[in-house]
């Protein structure tokens, strides 16, 4: 794994057309690994800590859940492990390559091909039709029209859309948005699936179908983190770490589904785990 | 990638329809100014040039320059040196004459018109088309006889006798204080395009009627100047230049003292002028289309503003600085292009439009129009590059959260 940290050290962009070498690289069993990683926010007036030292590592092939309230640092760590923002002090190996030290075009490459957002939501592009929605990350990625139309459509049937997809995002419903959103997440096959609230303005039913397929994508391989605050949501993980004040409080396999719950109340516990950071277990 | 820009735009701007097109306004008054403009300064010249084509290019008038101080009788031109300049020069002159003219009354009964009457030689339809419709021209007898006769246009004869054809008619006048009877032997149309008629002014009142220069003039009169066509066009410059020369050194004159005025110089010095009102109205185009392109620059701060949320969405997905930069500059180029486009119909329309109301063949350059629309599109970039770089300098996170 320390090989990782080598590879990732801060490389340039390679010749035009080609992709860098940090971007060829799908090597590290360790998709995610935070390394006492920090995030302060300058307000200008006064600093305010948002993340206290994280240590957290996320394997490829996991189904993670991210749970707190809000304020939690949820958002902010959501932030940094999709490449939006770097962190402050510390270390963000994203497949073997440190995310830290890159500069914005740098980190919209890993972004393109790398991550694949989920948000509440929904973010599509208004006025342009689910197809299109699908293709603009590998418009960005540089392909050919054809390839474009032919995987998004194929996307769009995967998501059960195949026949919406010249429906423009306000003609669908807050479900079919949503695995729209979806499709266009996958359109680059990232390794990781970044979902933040999938949920969070969908109704119950729709909320199943999207967990049910986050589900199916963790089964065929993908590396699903969904951010969220709603209990039911986080049942359908693997795993789930808790926020509170910036800090990991807690973070076990969802296997036992009450044991998270107990650990969350327990004071000890909690204590427990911030100390030992990412290693805590249940 | 720059397909898709290009349609991102289009859906952009279809999308604010009114917006757009009131954005798309100043540039539009801008372009459709500047088209035309210089359309109508190019109908204009090819008007012009027509005209002169008609009047004969090779004609020139050649005189006592008006800067020169001590005029003597001896500048002015006699009969005699007429002849000399014509023998002298032979086939390289294909007419001449001492531009005699007058203007008197002429009766015919009761009915009386004021005419103006051209003293000119018989070969003078060589030079100058003449369209004769009845009679015949004045010939060489006519004018070594010094006969009363004389070829008018059908709106002069009609004025006159109440006739077109007024071929064997007499009519009375005094020329030079001499009262007589002259008889009218041929009868021309004028063709006169409405620009001509519009410039030259149309005679409907008067008349105009070509009579023997031989009648106008004595041999011991002086004339203010030679009235020459040159033979050849392609060489006028030169034979002018030597016919000046020999007319200084006949006149004991440096060649400098005369001043020879062809038409040739006369059309430069017209297209000169339309161009010289081309340059006034295209700077004030210019300030249009700047005024134009503040709106655009400000339409697109706005839109840019407006569509933060979906630049964040944008660089989420992977659009680097420079994709959203060149996203938003094809967009104003693309607002400001069709401003152009929709100009130069406006402008062309309306030159087309006033050109088949006036009867006058127009003149659009596609040369002009490709220029206007490049600019436009140059000017949608220059002033879309403030904008489009305040949306590509947006940060990710901040961008998706705005509302």
């Amino acid at each position: 794994m320390r090989q990782g940290k080598q590879n990732g050290e801060r490389r340039s962009f390679g010749r035009k057309g080609q992709l860098p070498d940090y971007m060829t690289e799908n090597i590290c069993e360790d998709l995610i690994r935070l390394e006492d990683m920090v995030k302060i926010y300058d307000t200008g007036v006064l600093k305010v800590l948002g993340l206290k030292r994280i240590n957290l590592t996320i394997h490829r092939g996991e189904f993670v859940a991210i749970m707190g309230q809000s304020g939690s640092g949820k958002s902010t760590l959501m932030n940094i492990l999709g490449c939006l923002d770097r962190p402050t002090i510390g270390h963000y190996y994203l497949d073997g390559v440190d995310v830290a030290a890159m500069n914005p075009d740098q980190l919209s490459l890993i972004r393109n091909r790398k991550i694949g957002f989920v948000f509440q939501s929904f973010n599509l592009i208004s006025r342009t039709s689910a197809l299109k929605n699908v293709e603009l990350p590998m418009t960005y990625a540089r392909k050919s029209k054809k390839f474009r139309e032919e995987r998004a459509r194929v996307l769009l049937e995967r998501v059960g859309l195949g026949k919406r997809a010249d429906h423009m995002p306000n003609e669908l419903s807050g479900g079919q948005r949503q695995r729209v959103a979806i499709a266009r997440a996958l359109a680059n096959e990232p390794p990781l699936l970044l979902a933040d609230e999938p949920t969070g303005n969908l109704d119950t039913a729709a909320s199943v179908e999207i967990m049910e397929l986050f589900s199916q994508l963790h089964k065929e391989g993908t590396t699903v983190v969904v951010v969220t605050h709603e209990e039911e949501i986080a049942a359908f993980t693997e795993r789930i770490i808790r926020f509170r004040d910036g800090q990991i409080v807690s973070d076990c396999p969802n296997v036992p589904r009450e044991c998270g719950e107990e650990r969350k109340t327990d004071a000890s516990v909690k204590a427990e785990a911030a100390q030992k950071g990412d290693e805590a277990l249940c | 990638m720059l397909v898709e820009n290009m349609k991102m735009a289009f859906s952009a701007i279809r999308a604010n329809k009114m917006r757009s097109f009131l954005t798309m306004l100043g540039i539009i008054i801008g372009i459709g100014s500047v088209i035309a403009i210089v359309s109508i300064g190019d109908t204009m010249k090819s008007a012009f040039e027509g005209i002169y084509k008609d009047i004969g290019v090779t004609q020139a008038y050649l005189y006592i320059g008006y800067w020169v101080d001590d005029v003597r009788q001896s500048d002015y031109f006699t009969l005699d040196e007429m002849e000399r300049v014509k023998e002298v020069f032979g086939d390289e002159i294909a007419y001449i004459d001492c531009s005699s003219y007058t203007s008197a009354d002429a009766v015919n009964g009761k009915t009386t018109v004021k005419f103006s009457f051209n003293g000119i030689d018989y070969n003078y339809p060589e030079v100058q088309p003449i369209n004769l419709i009845y009679g015949r021209f004045l010939n060489e007898g006519d004018i070594l006889g010094r006969r009363k006769n004389v070829v008018m246009d059908t709106i002069s004869a009609n004025n006159l006798f109440g006739v077109e054809n007024a071929v064997g008619k007499t009519f009375r006048t005094t020329l030079y204080g001499n009262a007589d009877e002259y008889t009218v032997v041929g009868i021309y149309r004028k063709e006169q395009g409405p620009l001509q008629a519009m410039m030259m002014g149309a005679n409907t009142e008067g008349g105009e009627a070509y009579l023997p220069y031989t009648i106008l003039t004595w041999p011991n009169d002086y004339f203010y100047n030679l009235h020459i066509y040159a033979a050849d066009e392609e060489h006028m410059d030169e034979f002018y230049h030597r016919l000046k020369t020999y007319v200084a050194k006949i006149k004991d004159r440096k060649p400098e003292d005369f001043r020879l005025n062809t038409v040739k110089d006369e059309m430069g010095s017209v297209s000169g002028m339309l161009g010289g009102m081309a340059m006034a109205v295209g700077g004030i185009a210019a300030i249009s289309l700047l005024v134009g392109g503040i709106g655009i620059m400000n339409i697109m701060l706005v839109s840019v503003t407006e569509r933060t949320r979906e630049i964040g969405i944008r660089k989420s997905l992977g659009a680097r600085t420079r994709d959203v930069l060149v996203q938003f500059l094809t967009e104003s180029a693309i607002l400001s292009a069709c401003g152009g486009i929709a100009g130069t119909m406006l402008g062309g329309g309306l030159v087309k439009i006033g050109g088949m109301a006036m009867g006058i063949p127009t003149v659009i350059r596609p040369g002009v129009v490709l220029l206007a629309v490049g600019f436009s599109a140059m000017v949608g970039v220059f002033f879309g590059i403030y904008p489009a770089s305040k949306a590509a300098k947006k940060d990710p996170i901040e961008a998706l959260r705005y509302e």
